[in-house]
């Protein structure tokens, strides 16, 4: 209609424009040349048969805004978190810090969800005006009180394993048939939550879970065992509810076994769940996906030997391929994740693997990638006669964006950096680097914990392999806005600087420890110490030296605060003389000197010669005598020395030679 | 030193385009630019005579250009007036350096051949054909005569001219290599000749050349720069340096050749027909454990917002958003379908069931004009409301007919 309207007009504009344009010549013969090639141009760029095609009426999704606008924005590489960003007062400065306030928001939003649903009468007012489900409490309990197949799809859908269990009992007793469909559901969520009510917490909401997951980092490893050994506590019982509500069953279908089989496999009955799955196939009826993927995690928990583990694999998928069940892509994982358990024969098997899934077009994700690069480098193992795995993989990879479709997404940056580390290869580090990057990526990086690894391995490798300015750029970026370095990769980076001689940079990295709150550790700061005592540098780099060493001084003298308090030893208190004295701060240094005492350390004769010298150049004898005092109160074999040393370079009187000669005697007494 | 000389061609090119442009857009000012050089570049006869070649050149390209640039003819007729009394000479030169061009050909094509192979390694420019030699060997008739300071003159000059100087490192290092070989003068000319010529090459060529070395550079080095897995306690090495690399020798090329078939392309295991299709998805939408894996998936990966957009995504993802683009019909789903006019036109509720006249016909009517005007209720809820009335009039009919207001 529009089209043909417009159309008709356009014929109408032509029309009169060739009648105006004859008209235009004839009145002005001698003009038309200006006019000619306005008016020629006007039938080429309209003419009548071109269409009009009106183009379709485009529907923008409710975020599309949002993630255009999204996309204009960088991460600030001086700015904290987003999380943090509300309040600059709780801007984290330590790992700890980043640890507890994160913490304590996530608590405070399941503390105020949690009141909402425990008191839903209080929090009936609807304000919100198109209706906002989620602010709503969420009912907790069940509204329906009667014995019907209704209050039991309730109870299944709240999760109640008990009352679901109790109401369809009941419902048996009372000889009130219940659907298959609803006894499927039943058994769907007696098998997955292993025939126990679930904990209050794993009610799925992220949230929760999320800050289960953080508070489990300071544990690192022991805290994931003890969640692993928390899921085979709760281990498949015999005859429990599940199996006797199966066996009820007058013709139970695929679903039913399926539920059973996944049951039986998550809670760790391997071999039962694959007499399950003979009984299906002795009823004639076929298995789905889920069972055969279920079925092929628990494949290597049921052979003993790699190639037995293998075979059973392979007649897992040819069972599949008869029963005419097309895997997915969750199929290629478990069988890559059982590869990992075969040994060498993961090796040999894995690509094949691959490329069969990619016959049947379903692309591996970061988890096959992940798992892929397990078998090939088994941590602790060495790398000798693979052949660049990674490398392959890379080139798989790169410049992909990649959604999350497996829950072992997550692993695959940790894993490639790790394996970056352990062979050295900063080349592939940066593409796995430049590869978080790409697209939605960075969300694959997984939680803060594993973001707090992915760095450590990152940054340790690049204080490794680059030089200091690189390794410094790449400092200034991660540190502190997304990365909060620990006391190793601390002394990883003192260590690059070490190697760059670029020393004169450690009054800076110092002021970082500070804040980072590595303040106190104390092989750290004996670290610093030590390098900045090592070697003269020139006047102005000495200076900030002896500043950044007084400094160190204070963390020594006021470690009150509930922090760990370091105490002096001999080697980081003549470092800190020396350092001093280089600066020629005799005064400071004298200050430390009389510290070895009331701490019960020895100096080093160095130390006191050294000492000895840079009284010399100031002329101070008394001074001179008293560090000939003190070395004899510590009953130093070099006194003598010292001694000799003073008598000969320094102008003294009467009085101070007779005390020099009686503490001559008495050191020669002494020994 | 194949390096420098890259760089430096890259730099030469630079200021060849620089010099080029000037030199379309003001010629004039390129002959004064000699006219003045002349003088000042030295006083020995040779150095002119090595001029004037070029001069002449210009000027026949002046008088080709014809009428347009006269003005510019006028400031090359200064010049030339200087130089023709040291044109005069020219001729009694020349056929005394003919016989010595000669003589030196064999020795001069050898080192055109040894420039030329040295070029293909550094740029892959083409390599010298014979037909170039003769057509080089018209013009050097002065240059044995040519000390190298004048040569070096030259080749400034010649450059600001063309192509831009030649670095005089480059110059220096030619006249070195130059004074090893018999005929030293030759050999110098004839190299930076050679040399100056590559600057000569179209840019385009040039640049396609650099970016052809460059990717073969990089193939060159590929196969070779990872085919080993360092143990962790061995620190990487250079590839370029010698020593730690030498160990990877022919069996390592083979390697690399052998490792350009990804491992990801390898033969599949051939259980599955391709066809193989087959949605067991017949099930009322998704389980428990689809939920669940949806919930792991969320909980391995990061779903904290990095900036304020992506918080806003978030809340619009839960619903607590107003939704873009802004729709200030948002959540009034069901009242999408009903069109204005179930709204504003009543009258046809009111038609079987009410008077058609008298005060409770009145008062309806007044009830739908309101109603009309009523945008907080749905179009359900305003023939409830006039039911209600239907229903309470219906209900006091006996009453209202007593009193007359019930007209039907």
């Amino acid at each position: 209609m529009a089209s043909s309207c417009s159309q008709a007009l356009r014929h109408h504009v032509c029309k009169s424009s060739r009648i105006l344009r004859v008209h235009l010549q004839k009145a002005w013969p001698n003009r038309s040349f200006v006019l000619n090639p306005a008016a020629d141009q006007q039938p080429a760029v309209s003419s009548p048969e071109e269409e009009i095609v009106i183009p379709k009426k485009k529907t923008w999704s409710k975020e599309a805004v949002l993630q255009a606008l999204a996309s204009t924005v960088n991460r600030d590489p001086t700015a904290s978190d987003y999380r943090f960003q509300d309040d600059p007062y709780l801007t984290p400065k330590t790992s700890s810090e980043f640890k507890l306030f994160s913490l304590s928001q996530e608590s405070g939003r399941n503390a105020a969800k949690y009141f909402i649903s425990t008191y839903p009468k209080y929090f009936q007012k609807d304000y919100a005006q198109p209706h906002i489900p989620c602010l709503m409490p969420e009912t907790l309990e069940a509204q329906i009180e009667e014995v019907s197949e209704a209050a039991l799809i309730e109870r299944i859908q709240m999760r109640k394993v008990k009352a679901a269990v109790d109401l369809y009992d009941q419902l048996q007793q009372a000889g009130t048939p219940v659907s298959l469909d609803v006894t499927n559901q039943l058994l769907d969520l007696i098998c997955f939550y292993g025939d126990c009510d679930p904990a209050q917490e794993n009610v799925p909401e992220q949230r929760n879970e999320e800050t289960e997951d953080v508070q489990d980092e300071p544990q690192t490893k022991k805290g994931r065992a003890s969640k692993a050994s928390d899921k085979l506590k709760a281990a498949w019982k015999e005859n429990n509810n599940a199996e006797r509500i199966f066996a009820l069953l007058s013709e139970p279908n695929t679903h039913s076994y399926s539920a059973l089989i996944r049951g039986m496999v998550k809670y760790g009955a391997y071999s039962k769940a694959f007499s399950t799955y003979t009984d299906l196939l002795n009823n004639q009826l076929k298995a789905d996906v889920s069972t055969f993927n279920a079925l092929i995690t628990a494949a290597p928990e049921v052979k003993e030997k790699y190639n037995e583990k293998w075979e059973l694999i392979v007649d897992l998928l040819k069972q599949m391929a008869e029963q005419k069940v097309k895997p997915n892509l969750l199929t290629l994982n478990a069988v890559l994740k059982a590869l990992r358990r075969c040994g060498t024969v993961g090796k040999s098997q894995a690509f094949p693997v691959i490329s069969e899934m990619r016959a049947l077009s379903i692309d591996p994700s970061l988890a096959s990638y992940n798992h892929l690069l397990s078998i090939f480098y088994k941590p602790g193992a060495p790398f000798q006669g693979q052949t660049d795995i990674l490398q392959e993989v890379m080139n798989e990879v790169s410049g992909k964006s990649f959604t999350p479709q497996d829950p072992d997404d997550a692993q695959f940056f940790i894993t490639a950096v790790r394996i970056c580390l352990d062979t050295k290869d900063i080349e592939q580090a940066y593409r796995v680097h430049e590869l978080l990057g790409v697209g939605e990526n960075w969300r694959l990086l997984g939680n803060d914990f594993q973001q707090n690894i992915y760095h450590a391995r990152f940054f340790s490798l690049l204080c490794m392999m680059e030089n200091i300015d690189v390794v410094l750029k790449w400092y200034r970026d991660l540190v502190p806005s997304v990365y909060y370095p620990s006391s190793n990769v601390m002394r990883d980076l003192l260590q690059a600087l070490d190697t760059d001689n670029r020393l004169d940079l450690i009054p800076q990295i110092w002021k970082d420890l500070k804040q980072l709150g590595h303040g106190n550790r104390q092989t750290l700061v004996e670290e610093l110490l030590t390098l900045m005592a090592r070697e003269k540098q020139n006047q102005e780099v000495q200076e900030t030296f002896a500043e950044c060493a007084l400094d160190i001084k204070k963390m020594y003298d006021t470690g009150d605060r509930g922090k760990v308090m370091m105490s002096w030893t001999a080697g980081s208190l003549s470092d800190l003389v020396s350092v001093l004295l280089a600066a020629q701060r005799r005064q400071d240094a004298w200050e430390i000197l009389k510290l070895f005492k009331t701490h019960n350390r020895v100096p080093s004769e160095e130390l006191l010669d050294k000492f000895l010298t840079c009284i010399k150049e100031s002329g101070d004898v008394n001074q001179a005598l008293e560090l000939v005092q003190i070395s004899a109160g510590f009953c130093l074999p070099g006194t003598p020395k010292l001694i000799q040393r003073v008598q000969q370079e320094f102008l003294l009187s009467e009085q101070q030679k007779s005390m020099l000669s009686d503490l001559e005697i008495q050191t020669f007494n002494s020994d | 030193m194949y390096r420098r000389l890259l760089i430096n061609i890259n730099q030469v090119r630079n200021r060849l385009i620089h010099t080029h442009n000037t030199r379309l857009t003001l010629p004039s000012t390129k002959c004064k630019e000699r006219e003045s050089f002349a003088p000042v570049a030295s006083t020995s006869l040779s150095e002119d005579k090595g001029k004037t070649p070029e001069e002449t050149e210009v000027n026949a390209e002046v008088n080709t250009d014809g009428q347009r640039n006269t003005e510019m003819n006028e400031g090359t007729e200064i010049s030339n007036a200087t130089l023709t009394s040291q044109l005069e000479t020219e001729p009694v030169v020349k056929p005394e350096d003919r016989k010595q061009v000669e003589k030196t050909k064999s020795g001069k094509e050898s080192l055109l051949e040894l420039l030329g192979a040295m070029k293909v390694e550094v740029t892959t420019v083409r390599k010298i054909r014979p037909s170039k030699t003769p057509r080089m060997s018209e013009r050097p008739d002065q240059e044995p005569m040519e000390s190298t300071h004048s040569m070096f003159q030259r080749a400034t000059a010649e450059g600001s001219q063309q192509h831009g100087t030649l670095n005089p490192e480059l110059v220096a290092a030619v006249s070195a290599a130059a004074s090893t070989l018999p005929n030293r003068h030759q050999a110098e000319s004839e190299l930076l000749k050679q040399l100056r010529k590559h600057e000569a090459i179209p840019d385009t060529q040039r640049r396609a050349d650099i970016g052809h070395i460059i990717s073969d550079m990089k193939v060159g080095k590929r196969p070779n720069g990872r085919s080993n897995v360092r143990p962790t306690s061995q620190i990487r090495f250079d590839d370029d340096g010698k020593g730690y690399t030498q160990d990877r020798g022919i069996t390592s090329e083979l390697d690399g050749v052998r490792r350009r078939k990804s491992p990801f392309t390898s033969k599949r295991l051939n259980l599955f027909a391709a066809a193989a299709e087959q949605d067991a998805l017949s099930d009322l939408g998704p389980t428990l454990w689809d939920i669940d894996l949806a919930n792991q998936i969320v909980q391995a990966t990061n779903q904290m917002p990095r900036n304020g957009f992506e918080e806003m995504i978030q809340w619009t993802k839960e619903g607590r958003l107003w939704q873009y683009p802004i729709n200030n019909e948002a959540g009034l789903e069901e009242e999408a379908s009903v069109p204005f006019h179930e709204h504003v036109f009543l009258e046809k509720h009111l038609d079987e069931s009410f008077p058609q006249q008298g005060p409770v016909r009145h008062f309806m009517e007044l009830v739908i004009t309101g109603l009309a005007k009523n945008h907080h209720l749905t179009v359900q809820q305003k023939k409830e409301h006039i039911d209600w009335f239907r229903d309470y009039f219906r209900q006091k009919e006996d009453v209202l007919k007593e009193a007359e207001a019930y007209l039907n």
